[in-house]
């Protein structure tokens, strides 16, 4: 798998000079996580962000039936949190799994905020993530409400290319909410618009 | 001609299982030095050593997969695969069989123990390979060609010593069961003990071996065990196994490609853009459909 150091992707993004990412480091470790290992168990308050270096997360709830709902995967160079938990200090909803071997950057809030305060450049940055998460939430929300499985199915591709080959369908229909049926049929629906 | 000397031998690494019904050992690529250009055109070398499987009523392997850009060979010593594909395709890889699937431009397969064996359980020995396709190739029309033992071509060594089993290739004029794409030699040398068999190939063929069975001298100087494998050298034609113990050693030598190689997970393609739409191209179900 490809693998994405947290600091080069962080000045790729933004002007940081040697001085500022040693003080910066401070505030954040790698971990290493196996498959199964929790980050955030339901219960937990969640204090920290986590950027995936390597590997591939999964974010979800457990309903009252005991059914898993997967809200977000998290595959290299993405962040995933609780940022309800982080931000409101509510005790957390969600599970952050490892669904392979991970390493992942360690952030707390202290490092958003120094970051924040020494560069403001980096603070155009985070608002243009946070309006892409609300975006994607948005389109989340939207999606689960009105459109079909294929709809759903499409976009999900578009979001994450390879996840498909690196999960079990389960957990991609969890995350599409539809049953693994469906999902098994719309595949094989869009394999025959192929064959036609 | 020069002596092809050994350049390394490498121990087995920790093995790991694929799906849950191979328990392999992978060389190329991840051993030390083994990397997929070293090898080229062989860029993946999965090996279940020997291995006991308990009785199963439910047939243990991998469910479907795709694969894009090379060809897999299967090479079965012990126990049978039961595989399935996208176009329609199946059989059952029994022992001695070998299975040379051209992936080419897309498959979806899946390949489990065969049904009746897993039911009894016992010993598993197979070596995976990934033969990679040149550039112009690629995109080509996926097939199959099933290789069984019975009709494997085969030379006779003098005096009793045995016999090399050509999958592929040539072996002193006799040439190998498959077609290939690119110049390949792939032997199984069954060699009965203190039984001596010469191979020459060209210097600039990248060469190895695997012994899959008992124990082997090379160059009448490089003492070789079970499960070791061994990076032959850039240099030289000639080499000389010597079986020290009744052996079986599969002998692998190839003309390297040489084109640029973008991998990820089971695609090989040549460029990074060439990766990102073969999984385009299996996400919208344009390598068909196959039942899980």
């Amino acid at each position: 798998m490809n693998s994405f150091n947290f600091k080069t992707y962080l000045t790729s993004n933004i002007a940081l000079d040697n001085d500022s990412i040693d003080d910066l480091m401070l505030h954040c470790k790698q971990q290493q996580i196996y498959k199964g290992d929790f980050l955030l168990r339901q219960g937990e308050k969640c204090k920290h962000s986590f950027f995936v270096e390597s590997g591939l997360l999964k974010q979800y709830t457990i309903d009252e039936k005991g059914k898993e709902h997967i809200i977000q995967f998290a595959p290299e160079k993405w962040f995933i949190s609780d940022r309800e938990s982080v931000y409101f200090d509510n005790p957390s909803n969600y599970f952050i799994q490892a669904i392979e071997d991970t390493k992942v950057f360690v952030l707390d809030e202290l490092f958003f905020q120094e970051l924040s305060l020494s560069h403001p450049n980096f603070l155009d940055y985070n608002n243009r993530l946070l309006h892409n998460h609300i975006r994607h939430l948005q389109k989340r929300i939207t999606q689960l409400l009105s459109a079909t499985a294929e709809q759903r199915y499409l976009d999900f591709i578009q979001v994450y290319p390879d996840i498909s080959l690196r999960v079990p369908q389960t957990m991609i229909a969890s995350y599409l909410g539809i049953t693994p049926e469906s999902l098994s049929r719309v595949r094989k629906e869009l394999a025959q618009q192929f064959q036609k | 001609m020069a002596t092809k000397p050994v350049e390394i031998v490498v121990n087995p690494r920790e093995p790991h299982f694929v799906g849950d019904g191979f328990r392999v050992h992978n060389f190329i690529p991840s051993a030390y030095r083994l990397d997929m250009q070293r090898m080229d055109p062989i860029i993946m070398l999965d090996y279940n050593s020997k291995f006991y499987f308990d009785p199963s009523d439910t047939p243990r392997g991998v469910g479907v997969h795709p694969h894009r850009g090379f060809e897999t060979v299967t090479i079965a010593y012990k126990g049978k695969v039961e595989h399935h594909d996208s176009s329609g395709g199946g059989g059952i890889i029994g022992e001695g069989d070998v299975q040379w699937m051209t992936a080419a431009s897309g498959v979806l397969h899946k390949e489990f123990h065969e049904r009746e064996w897993s039911k009894k359980g016992g010993d598993f020995q197979m070596v995976q390979l990934w033969v990679n396709l040149p550039a112009k190739d690629k995109m080509s029309t996926p097939k199959y060609q099933a290789i069984e033992n019975a009709t494997m071509s085969r030379y006779v060594l003098e005096d009793n010593g045995g016999e090399i089993e050509i999958i592929a290739g040539e072996y002193k004029g006799i040439k190998g069961s498959a077609s290939t794409f690119t110049p390949l030699h792939l032997f199984n040398a069954k060699l009965h003990k203190n039984a001596l068999a010469t191979f020459d190939f060209p210097k600039h063929f990248n060469t190895a071996l695997l012994v899959i069975e008992g124990e082997i001298i090379v160059n009448e100087s490089e003492p070789v065990k079970e499960d070791q494998f061994v990076l032959m050298a850039n240099e030289g034609e000639t080499f000389t196994i010597k079986a020290t113990a009744d052996a079986i050693v599969l002998v692998l030598s190839g003309e390297p490609i040489g084109e640029p190689i973008a991998a990820h997970g089971p695609f090989v393609m040549n460029t990074k853009q060439e990766l990102i739409q073969a999984f385009d191209d299996f996400n919208k179900g344009k390598f068909g459909y196959l039942e899980e």
